[in-house]
């Protein structure tokens, strides 16, 4: 392995690994207040691109159409809360967890409905040609995508731990009861968690959009993988998540550059699943049980 | 003491009657079943098999999710690894169709063990991503293996299964096949419920009212029962795959996606997880609502009916979870006595 195929390998892992974090955060957040998984989560993200492929098509300036499409999709993460999560709040978590797809089986048919089910594309921010970079070939939208992604994680971790709502959304994830004793609302937290984990689907989904396009059914898919990111790691705390997330980016870039054939998305997510049962309460285990 | 014994019996309905019902009901069902055919027209026939393939599969993810009380989201792999053995066992080695079932059976059987010894430590919505995530290698698996199955484009011309002169190219054939299996299945699965080893996955069901730990306690060897009755659901899968794969002839990866294990998911939910009947009446809710879909649609709005398909397998599923959480079969349960009523056995 030449040093131009390290460093494609190595920018891959940091761009693939940024997206997976932002994926399992979604997760986490909604994961931290309510002890579900969203299996909607994927939706999020196709909704954020298509939406703003939409009005991308239409001639609304790209950033405005991105913006527009992390607000409908915000509007779509309410939806879900309202009229899904909200009146089964008492039932059981299989029961939630099933709702959040029953939500996910909705949108897409409403997105095929739309759409239809060709895949669709964006060019890449401030049409960003491809360059090189010390012998390596970086796609125009990759800088965009690890950066903005980068910023975005860095900012959740410091709303976590510098705000108000943060510590709030954190302290439900460490200890629901307590959360509730010191007089945190568990359904405002829960409402703000779903904005939160739509706003940052539909952000990543309108950042990937240019590098991988996307579908009416990427949906599901996502979710697995990021749901195998923020398990490696350990779902309850997000630095966890985020390790979790770039490790995963880590080994399929490297299984993408080294394994010919599309074998990696079979060999990354199968190595993802026994680091996983090997050590179950993700690669940050504390005391605490998952 | 004697209070005692009132109370048990009042708690226990009558075994005997309730049995002899339920297998009047059984042998009614199969009666039916096995004269549709006369006087039918192909359509609902096709209709009627594909009922019964999504019923032999929601058969089995009933006893892992119903009994055994654990959540798969992953099955259609399972599905697909019956299909793609068959088609491969067939079109490459010229193995007999017949032979391939049942191997493949075998194999996703051992592999199934083999992913069930693996993560069995896992519970409830952590088992369910993990199963989710396994599918999503399955289906990336046979994708990228394109020397083998043909990759995205599929395996073709995977011969038929045959019995004398009749192939699975013959609509009644595959309508006995698939229905003799249903039933085979339905019976056993039913004795299932109602034997040593239902009782021990009972004793280990959250949803029931169990704990795994009291089931330990209890003498009940917990991993291998979960192991086992991971492996069952799997054979339950794989047998509806070869015989999906002989009947169309054609598979291709998209089939076995994770959307294919939220149908079946969809099916089992709506259906009701406390019964193997709720597989048969999940199955065909579900497949009639998409032929009455895919017949309505095109007249009412002229276009196909794909999405609103989807939409409308959402909004049951989300009114099942919300309304009727233990899915159709609850609402015979309040007029039949159970079945589930020999805790005094043994």
């Amino acid at each position: 392995m030449n040093s131009a195929t390290a460093l494609q390998i190595f920018f891959s892992s940091l761009n693939l690994g940024s997206i997976y974090a932002a994926l399992g955060l979604g997760l986490f957040v909604v994961y931290s207040v309510t002890r579900v998984l969203n299996l909607a989560q994927g939706e999020f993200i196709m909704l954020g691109g298509m939406l703003t492929v939409n009005f991308y098509q239409v001639g609304i300036p790209l950033f405005v159409s991105i913006v527009m499409a992390i607000a409908l999709t915000i509007l779509a993460g309410l939806v879900l809360y309202r009229f899904f999560f909200y009146p089964a709040r008492r039932s059981s978590g299989a029961t939630k967890v099933f709702l959040t797809l029953s939500f996910a089986f909705i949108v897409d048919g409403i997105a095929l409905r739309v759409w239809g089910w060709e895949f669709r594309s964006l060019p890449a921010f401030f049409n960003t040609q491809s360059f090189q970079l010390w012998g390596a070939t970086i796609f125009g939208q990759t800088p965009w995508v690890t950066g903005i992604t980068f910023l975005m994680v860095t900012g959740l971790f410091l709303f976590f731990g510098r705000t108000i709502w943060g510590k709030a959304l954190r302290a439900c994830a460490n200890e629901p009861l307590g959360a509730r004793l010191v007089g945190i609302s568990i359904e405002r937290m829960t409402l703000f968690a779903f904005s939160l984990a739509a706003g940052l689907g539909a952000a990543v989904g309108a950042l990937i959009t240019p590098l991988t396009m996307t579908s009416y059914s990427i949906g599901l898919p996502l979710t697995a993988k990021g749901l195998l990111a923020a398990f490696v790691g350990g779902i309850t705390r997000a630095e966890g998540v985020v390790l979790g997330g770039f490790v995963y980016g880590m080994i399929e870039a490297v299984t993408a550059g080294t394994v010919p054939g599309g074998y990696h998305n079979v060999i990354a997510p199968l190595i993802l699943a026994i680091i996983f049962v090997a050590r179950r309460r993700g690669l940050l285990a504390t005391s605490q049980e998952g | 003491m004697f209070a005692n014994t009132k109370v048990i019996k009042d708690i226990i309905p009558p075994k005997i009657a309730s049995a002899k019902l339920h297998n009047l009901a059984l042998v009614l069902f199969a009666t039916v079943m096995m004269t549709i055919p006369f006087g039918a027209s192909p359509y609902p026939l096709t209709v009627m098999v594909d009922v019964g393939l999504y019923s032999i599969i929601s058969m089995g993810l009933i006893l892992f999710m119903g009994l055994a009380g654990q959540i798969s989201l992953g099955h259609a792999a399972f599905f697909g690894c019956g299909a793609y053995i068959s088609g491969i066992l067939t079109t490459e080695y010229h193995i007999a169709p017949w032979l391939a079932l049942f191997l493949a059976a075998l194999i996703t059987g051992s592999i199934a063990a083999l992913i069930g010894r693996l993560i069995f430590r896992l519970h409830g919505l952590i088992l369910a991503g993990v199963t989710l995530a396994l599918n999503l290698v399955f289906f990336y698996l046979v994708s990228s293996l394109v020397d083998v199955t043909g990759g995205t484009m599929g395996m073709m011309n995977i011969p038929p299964l045959s019995w004398g002169q009749f192939t699975s190219q013959n609509l009644l054939f595959n309508y006995y096949l698939v229905w003799i299996v249903v039933i085979l299945l339905l019976v056993f699965s039913l004795n299932l419920a109602d034997s040593r080893a239902g009782r021990a996955l009972r004793a280990l069901n959250i949803h029931a009212g169990g704990s795994e730990y009291a089931a330990q306690v209890l003498g009940v060897n917990v991993t291998r029962y979960k192991v086992w009755v991971f492996v069952l659901s799997a054979v339950y899968a794989s047998l509806a795959g070869s015989i999906y794969a002989h009947y169309t002839r054609i598979i291709e990866p998209n089939s076995f996606m994770v959307q294919s294990s939220a149908m079946l998911a969809l099916m089992v939910i709506t259906g009701g997880r406390s019964s193997p009947w709720g597989a048969l009446l999940g199955a065909g809710l579900i497949v009639g609502l998409r032929q009455i879909l895919r017949e309505l649609i095109p007249a009412l709005v002229g276009e196909l009916s794909g999405a609103y398909e989807l939409i409308a397998y959402g909004i049951i599923l989300a009114l099942m979870l919300l309304f009727l959480p233990g899915g159709l079969i609850s609402l015979g349960r309040r007029a039949v006595p159970k079945r589930e009523s020999s805790q005094d056995e043994d």
